[in-house]
């Protein structure tokens, strides 16, 4: 075929396609595995669905997939006409699962670029070995008979009521089709549907075009053969059959008699007109198309239309610098100490608007995360498989929404998180059913707005954390940074989130090699999300992920030291004030503390961490500012607040970060007045 | 310049169809992914040509062209299907479908056939 189907736009639209249907596939396959029964609607449902992928990728030039999926197809055609009860859903389930892994695999491949070059040839030979199996082990539900073996039809008669005398013109056609152009029979079967309301009788060769496919390739070889009765004229006839499509040759010949019509028709039996053969066939259940209801349907009523994630990107890059040029109109030191009434109504109209464009393109950019979870219920099954476990997954809040481009960084955290809870969480049934549990482990997905984040729990009531092993672990790996016994249970459980951990003797094929949870925690600290874990001995464990909705304007608190501008995200900040000396302590180690309602904190002096030239040193001339993140309060001292704002969070060059020694910042931003302000890392504020 | 509705449930497919056409002398005047939607545009639009693809969700392409044919007597109807669907297309040839196209299908003889209908 031509190349005309490698252009851009139509390999990604079957890319984003496939990907769907097989999300969508997936879901039904497990789920009909798990009820142990592949219901009407499953099967046509996974019936269509291969039947499309099949004619996309046969479109695309992915005949490796197209041939798999047509493999597949093939099977569930059978399953769908003839409905056997003894299905065993398990095999099945495994089969198609591992079709849909397969293409999954040749899609990620054709989505970077690589060359599709997997065979599925070994997968297509178990299919077909799967469906002759099926065929002779269950006994189909209905007991149709094969339908009759339709006689050499050939000989019509004619519903036109016409005057079989007056039809005394007899012709000869003999057509020939284009190379390639398919299905040959039909088309020679379309001509003879259309002939029937100019001819009295017709007779054609080769006869069984609409049973065999043999007559394809007779038609190819010999051309198809007409014999007709009509009154019309030479001229007439010939621009009938002229008009054929992919008609590639035609001989049309009038006979004076009609020997050779009664030879052929002499030549074969007498058969039942085609009119009724045809009626037969209709009648026959067979090929039906009467596809139930859809229970999931993947296009909506509403007006739908897709857009590129880099116009959205763009998109969301011009609303960030509306947003830093709305402040630096509005905050412009030209107009400081300048009473400007109408002024100030007309700006807090447009910051109105600035806001509201910006909620809107947020929202355009927001997600949400069923997708995401849904993938996990594969994961689970697949676990269980391996493990010998049963556990069921809740999935609560999936239609919570979160930025597209954090979505992408959830889903291997979650992954882990999953399969960890299953590998070390979930006990072995017998042992549940031993310790009075129910038989099946239950693990539930939850999400949740919380203010500007988004909270997803993860809870499993598996046998918990072992405190005394993950103490006496750490201790080994030199990981204790406190002393035991001031440790709260909390703490001791959020050490298995550090490097270098990990409990499990034996590094199982999933987890346990002390990377996992610590990887885990970087994956969600890169989205500036958190993650903290709880657990009770016997009862379950639980590990919830905060992550902010947008990476890309936050509320800060702009402070200033020296001639420097920095920025804390406004809810790490818990309160601020300025110190009284008393309050100040110095520990042996020489770290100043602070004081504050019993509680003592250490204090960060901005000044020192940065190396900012100041005239603020004094704590009682300066402001202190407590913040917050995971349970971990500290206090950092600066020289004075400069006011609250919303700030489009820039990432900061590359050249920057590249340097190691810039610590605890997490990017920069524009001020109203047109300086830079570095935005305050908050966790890195505690090391 | 031939109007014509492209129905097919791949969004896909409708979008390599609709690549091909325009490249021609046809207008695409609207497309649909399920049988009902196209008989209900197919009134409201009226156009000259459909491509009509035989297996999609709660309405088939059969089922579909046979209301549009009782619609519009005249309507030209071209099947869109995949091989090893010889019955349902004999069986849409009879119901009006002027002719079928088979997937995978190339360019001109996607033309041709939409040409000589």
């Amino acid at each position: 075929m031509s190349d005309q189907y490698t252009n851009e736009p139509l390999l990604d639209m079957f890319l984003f396609e496939t990907e769907q249907l097989l999300e969508q596939l997936e879901q039904s396959v497990i789920s009909s595995e798990k009820e142990s029964n592949f219901s009407e609607e499953a099967i046509n449902e996974i019936f269509r669905i291969m039947h499309t992928i099949k004619g996309s990728a046969a479109m695309m030039l992915f005949d490796n997939i197209a041939k798999l999926a047509h493999s597949i197809e093939d099977v569930f055609f059978y399953l769908r006409k003839e409905r056997p009860s003894d299905v065993d859903c398990t095999v099945l389930s495994d089969l198609v699962l591992e079709g849909i892994d397969f293409i999954k695999t040749e899609v990620d491949k054709i989505k970077n670029k690589l060359p599709a070059d997997g065979t599925a040839d070994a997968l297509v030979e178990t299919m077909k070995g799967y469906l002759s199996q099926l065929k002779q082990e269950t006994k189909p539900e209905t007991m149709e008979a094969a339908p009759a073996e339709p006689e050499k039809q050939q000989y019509y008669i004619s519903q036109v009521k016409t005057d079989t005398a007056e039809c005394n013109k007899i012709y000869k056609a003999v057509i020939h089709y284009e190379d390639g152009c398919e299905m040959e029979n039909i088309r020679a079967y379309t001509i003879i549907h259309n002939l029937k309301d100019i001819a009295s009788e017709i007779t054609y060769v080769p006869s069984d075009i609409i049973d065999s496919d043999e007559s394809i390739h007779v038609i190819r070889r010999d051309g198809f053969q007409i014999f007709l009765k009509t009154n019309l004229d030479y001229r007439r006839m010939f621009e009938f059959f002229n008009q054929t499509i992919f008609l590639k040759d035609l001989e049309l010949i009038q006979l004076e008699h009609d020997y050779e019509f009664k030879k052929i028709e002499l030549d074969h039996n007498k058969i039942p007109a085609l009119n009724d053969m045809v009626k037969e066939l209709k009648e026959k259940p067979m090929h039906t198309e009467r596809t139930d209801k859809d229970t999931v349907s993947t296009n909506t009523a509403q007006s739908i239309i897709s857009v590129s994630v880099s116009k959205l990107d763009k998109l969301m890059d011009l609303v960030g610098e509306m947003v830093i040029a709305e402040a630096m109109v509005i905050q412009n030191p030209d107009l400081r100490g300048l009473n400007l009434a109408n002024f100030v109504k007309a700006s807090r109209q447009l910051s109105k608007i600035t806001s509201d464009i910006q909620d809107m393109v947020m929202s355009i950019r927001m997600v949400p995360l069923s997708a995401t979870f849904n993938k996990m219920h594969r994961i689970v099954r697949d676990m269980c498989k391996k493990l010998d476990k049963d556990v069921d997954l809740d999935i609560i809040g999936e239609e919570t929404e979160v930025d597209k481009n954090i979505i992408e960084h959830i889903s291997d955290p979650l992954m882990h998180l999953v399969r960890n809870s299953i590998d070390h969480g979930i006990e072995i049934p017998e042992e549940r059913i031993a310790l009075g549990k129910a038989r099946n482990g239950t693990i539930t997905l939850e999400a949740k707005n919380a203010g500007s984040d988004v909270l997803i729990i993860i809870r499993d009531d598996g046998r918990g954390l072992n405190k005394d092993k993950i103490l006496k672990k750490a201790k080994e790996n030199n990981l204790l940074f406190k002393n035991e016994e001031d440790m709260t249970d909390k703490e001791i459980f959020n050490l298995i989130l550090l490097p270098g951990f990990s409990t499990k003797d034996n590094v199982t094929e999933f987890s346990g090699r002390g990377v996992g949870m610590d990887v885990v925690r970087k994956n969600i600290e890169a989205v500036g999300g958190t993650l903290s874990v709880d657990s009770a001995a016997g009862k379950g464990t639980v590990i919830t992920l905060k992550i902010p909705l947008t990476l890309a304007i936050i509320d800060g608190m702009n402070i200033k030291v020296g001639k420097s501008r920095y920025t804390i995200p406004t809810i790490a900040i818990k309160e601020s004030f300025r110190p009284k000396e008393g309050d100040i302590i110095t520990d042996p180690d020489g770290n100043e503390m602070i004081m504050v309602r019993g509680q003592c904190y250490l204090i960060r002096r901005l000044h020192e961490l940065y190396k900012v030239k100041t005239d603020i040193t004094k704590f009682t001339d300066g402001i202190i500012i407590m913040i917050e993140q995971d349970e971990k309060t500290v206090c950092v001292f600066a020289d004075e607040l400069l006011g609250q704002q919303q700030v489009v969070v820039k990432a900061l060059p590359q050249y920057i970060q590249n340097f190691n020694k810039v610590r605890g910042l997490a990017g920069c931003t524009l001020l109203g007045d047109g300086s830079i302000s570095l935005i305050l890392d908050v966790a890195r504020m505690f090391h | 310049m031939k109007k014509v509705m492209i129905v097919d449930d791949a969004a896909f497919m409708r979008m390599a169809i609709k690549n091909i056409l325009v490249k021609y002398d046809f207008e695409i005047v609207d497309e649909a992914e399920n049988g009902q939607v196209a008989v209900n545009k197919y009134k409201e639009k009226k156009p000259d040509i459909v491509t009509m693809d035989i297996t999609m969700p709660e309405m088939t392409g059969i089922d579909a062209l046979k209301a549009i044919m009782a619609y519009d007597p005249n309507a030209k109807v071209v099947m869109v299907s995949a091989m090893g669907q010889e019955q349902m297309i004999m069986e849409a040839i009879m119901s009006g479908a002027r002719s079928f196209v088979v997937k995978p299908f190339k360019e001109d003889y996607v033309i041709q056939t939409l040409t000589k209908i």
